[in-house]
């Protein structure tokens, strides 16, 4: 009998697979562990290393499963106690594909995979688990009735940002040619010719039974093999491969390499027997996998109503939605929301600037705010200003004119789109954030050399901002006026960072969440204000005080500020995992409330979900002493 | 030369022990005896529970967990034997312990809080065997965990260590179960100290 082998069963008892099995049987497993000890950042594994000849399951502390796509290390999963990881040994020869890397000192049961395959031939429920764990690619954290999670154990075989691709439906030729099969080999060439097509379905009472295509008439005519005058069932490629309506460019692709063909006929039950509703060709796969979600961005380039906008805006959510339930890291999700959004943007100009005749100057559009850091995935509201170039003094008051009567038409598209209107006013159809560059160089000045001083209030939401349209030489100009105040500003510094400060904590003296004590939130916790805003407001804080240029949202700031500062850098990497943690929270939320997210009901979350946000809060604390402690923020505070 | 005309008189099994050595061994075992008291002189061992460590791993398949019969002792002392006769573990009379011991640690270095009285109460057994000292490297935790701090002026007790570096607890107080726990502390120590 050997003790601590008893003590290891008992607890492995406690998590499937292992849970399948006799006690007995567990001691025997268990007889063979080997016990690792990793401490706080050690690495197990990492890409391309050789397979181990054990599995591991984590008995305490947590693990982190990440790949690398983009040089950019992106997290799949963590595991905690009693989570199985590093299954590929069992079902696969080549190397590992992700790194397992110890978030915290830990502790993990190597298990020989010689020693516990026997248990899973035996057992299937054991192989099922095991299988599905590692094949499975869905997130399971949200799945926590089910006990012993799944831990994913494969990757996104290309770039993760391409993965979104798969769950659009393929667009592709609707109206395709067609033919009967007893048609003239040249009279279905110049058919084609005329219709620019590559390709066209043979049919007999309007089920397919044919394709004739491009490679058809190299192959059998224009070398001789049949005369012009050949019907064109002789040279038809048959039978055609069919595919259903709303078939995923995933299965397409599929379908296109298993039969090697490079056209799919697209009929009403997916079989041969029924009418013709398209053609698929591998062209339309190439444009789908290189343009998307470009397909969301070139619809909304022809869109001509804010109604067509505001279905792209749906769309766009449905995508953010089984992005986030496929996994895909957020940082992913946040660039091409924000290129999406942008677009939208872009395009609400474009269209009032259609109605109101070309403008007299030239001018930007910065989106300020959430959208200026590219953190947008909710319907939240818009923040804009508008900027124009100087002009002389007859002409400012026209221009401005037109300016504001452009911002008000913009701003009202946006709003049928679904963007709310700004609380604050923070919009370019403002008279005050709708001004000449001058006027605005002036008004970033005395917020930066007085801070707090000037009646207007100075919101941080001005110094995050993105160009939307126009002139980037403007844009570039205000960055200049910027970093020219930011050296040695301490009272600017001063002033951003007490405001940073000022909110209140997460969490109060008992580690218990600090919810809304009155208002129609009551009883939820402002996940935005508490938790999400101090970690925005630092790292814009940190990157304005180091100059650095260029990067706008928090993720990257964080990871930016981890390459210029590295004494820190451990604080700013967890500050950045932290940001994403938290606004994932905040946009499942939003999307389960068709809300702002801002307010979360703590009740409804699982415990597991609680500690996630707790731990997420941590980070946050760290972040306040250094900033409290680089800009000596005593004085006021 | 002495050595080698003395070592004839030695039994098998310490000659078998000796030999070992000529190979180096990277096997760690990390060794916790309970004893009835502190003076080697006087107090005897009641069990042993010792675990492996190859390659920064700890080998589940390789403990060893004994009880030494000593009823005599307890008897002369008036101590209870009521835990000799539940434990449900292999019962060895002392020698017959102490040669399992010897044949199970071989040339491996020893772990062990406070290792060099646990080594001092093996050796006298092992003079009572005609046998040489313990020839076992040995390290200790203790003295490991003051080095990373470089404290010279205070101990520190087994207690105090698990919470230090967190050590999860075990319910049931077994000697191999203890050894665990010195296990864990060990590969922590060691990956702290960096030392390979």
């Amino acid at each position: 009998m050997n003790t601590i082998a008893e003590n290891i069963a008992i607890f492995l008892k406690e998590y499937a697979p292992f849970n399948y099995l006799s006690h007995d049987e567990l001691v025997e497993v268990s007889n063979s562990i080997g016990v690792i000890m990793l401490e706080k950042n050690k690495t197990l594994f990492k890409i391309e290393d050789k397979l181990h000849e054990s599995f591991y399951v984590v008995a305490s502390g947590v693990i982190h499963l990440s790949f690398i796509a983009d040089a950019e290390e992106t997290m799949l999963n963590k595991c905690y106690a009693g989570d199985v990881f590093g299954l590929r040994p069992f079902f696969a020869k080549n190397n590992y594909m992700m790194t397992a890397k110890a978030r915290e000192d830990s502790i993990v049961y190597a298990i020989p995979i010689k020693i516990f395959k026997p248990f899973v031939s035996q057992n299937p429920n054991v192989l099922d688990f095991l299988l599905e764990s590692f094949a499975s690619n869905t997130r399971n954290s949200f799945d926590k009735e089910k006990r012993g999670n799944l831990i994913t154990d494969t990757i996104y075989s290309d770039q993760t940002s391409g993965e979104i691709q798969y769950f659009q439906s393929l667009s592709y030729n609707k109206t395709p040619l067609k033919i009967a099969s007893k048609a003239v080999v040249k009279d279905v060439a110049q058919l084609m010719t005329d219709n620019l097509s590559n390709s066209v379905i043979v049919i007999e009472e309007n089920f397919p039974i044919g394709i004739v295509t491009d490679t058809d008439f190299r192959s059998k005519i224009a070398n001789g093999r049949f005369p012009l005058i050949s019907t064109v069932d002789k040279i038809m490629s048959s039978p055609v491969v069919t595919v259903s309506e709303n078939v995923s460019v995933a299965e397409a692709q599929l379908m296109l390499l298993k039969h090697s063909v490079s056209h799919l006929c697209v009929t009403v039950d997916g079989s041969d027997k029924s009418d013709v509703k398209g053609v698929i060709s591998e062209h339309d796969l190439v444009v789908a996998q290189s343009n998307n979600p470009g397909v969301l961005v070139r619809e909304i380039k022809r869109a001509l109503t804010p109604k067509e906008l505001k279905q792209v805006r749906e769309k766009l959510t449905d995508l953010i939605q089984s992005s986030i339930a496929k996994n895909i890291p957020l940082a992913h999700i946040y660039n091409i929301s924000g290129e999406i959004i942008s677009a939208i943007n872009k395009r609400a100009i474009e269209l009032a600037i259609l109605d109101l005749g070309s403008p007299p100057a030239r001018f930007a559009w910065l989106s300020i705010g959430s959208q200026g850091r590219k953190e947008q995935l909710l319907l939240t509201d818009q923040d804009s200003i508008l900027i124009f170039e100087d002009v002389a003094a007859d002409k400012y008051r026209d221009v401005k004119d037109y300016f504001i009567k452009l911002s008000k038409r913009v701003t009202t598209i946006l709003e049928k789109v679904g963007f709310l209107y700004c609380p604050n006013g923070h919009m370019a159809s403002n008279m005050t954030w709708c001004k000449s560059l001058t006027d605005w160089v002036k008004q970033y000045n005395n917020w930066m050399k007085t801070p707090g001083e000037i009646t207007d209030e100075m919101s941080s939401i001005f110094f995050d901002y993105e160009i939307v349209f126009g002139e980037n030489k403007i844009e570039d100009a205000l960055t200049e006026v910027i970093f020219n105040n930011v050296k040695n500003n301490n009272l600017f510094f001063d002033y951003l960072g007490n405001d940073t400060l000022r909110k209140n904590p997460p969490l109060n003296f008992f580690k218990k969440f600090n919810l809304e004590e009155e208002g129609e939130n009551k009883g939820k916790f402002d996940i935005k204000t508490k938790a999400i805003m101090p970690l925005i407001d630092g790292a814009r804080l940190l990157i304005l005080s180091m100059q650095i240029k260029g990067v706008n949202n928090t993720y990257l700031r964080f990871k930016q500020l981890a390459m210029a500062d590295p004494k820190y850098s451990e604080i700013y990497l967890s500050c950045a995992e932290a940001f994403q943690v938290l606004s994932k929270y905040r946009t499942l939320e939003g999307l389960k409330n068709d809300s702002t997210g801002q307010f979360i009901n703590i009740d409804e979350l699982t415990k597991i979900d609680r500690e996630k946000i707790k731990a997420a809060l941590v980070p946050m604390k760290e972040l306040e002493e250094l900033i409290k402690d680089r800009f000596q923020l005593t004085q006021f505070s | 030369m002495f050595d080698w005309i003395k070592s004839k008189n030695y039994p098998e099994f310490w000659k078998n022990y000796v030999a070992e050595f000529e190979n180096k061994s990277n096997r760690y075992v990390i060794l916790n005896t309970e004893t009835t008291g502190l003076n080697p002189k006087k107090d005897v061992i009641l069990s042993f529970g010792a675990i492996g460590i190859t390659e920064d791993v700890i080998r589940v398949n390789d403990t060893l967990e004994l009880v030494i019969l000593q009823y005599k002792y307890l008897h002369d002392n008036g101590l209870s034997n009521d835990f000799l006769m539940e434990s449900k573990l292999p019962k060895f009379a002392e020698p017959l312990a102490i040669e399992e011991f010897i044949k199970y640690i071989g040339s491996a270095t020893l772990v062990g809080h406070r290792i060099h009285f646990d080594i001092e109460m093996i050796n006298e057994v092992l003079e009572k065997m005609e046998c040489g000292k313990l020839k076992n490297e040995a390290l200790d935790i203790e003295i490991m965990h003051q080095k990373l701090y470089d404290i010279t002026n205070k101990s520190f007790s087994l207690e105090e260590l698990k919470n230090a570096y967190k050590i999860p607890q075990s319910e049931r107080n077994f000697a191999l179960d203890e050894a665990y726990s010195i296990a864990l502390l060990f590969l922590k120590l060691k990956s702290k100290l960096g030392f390979k």
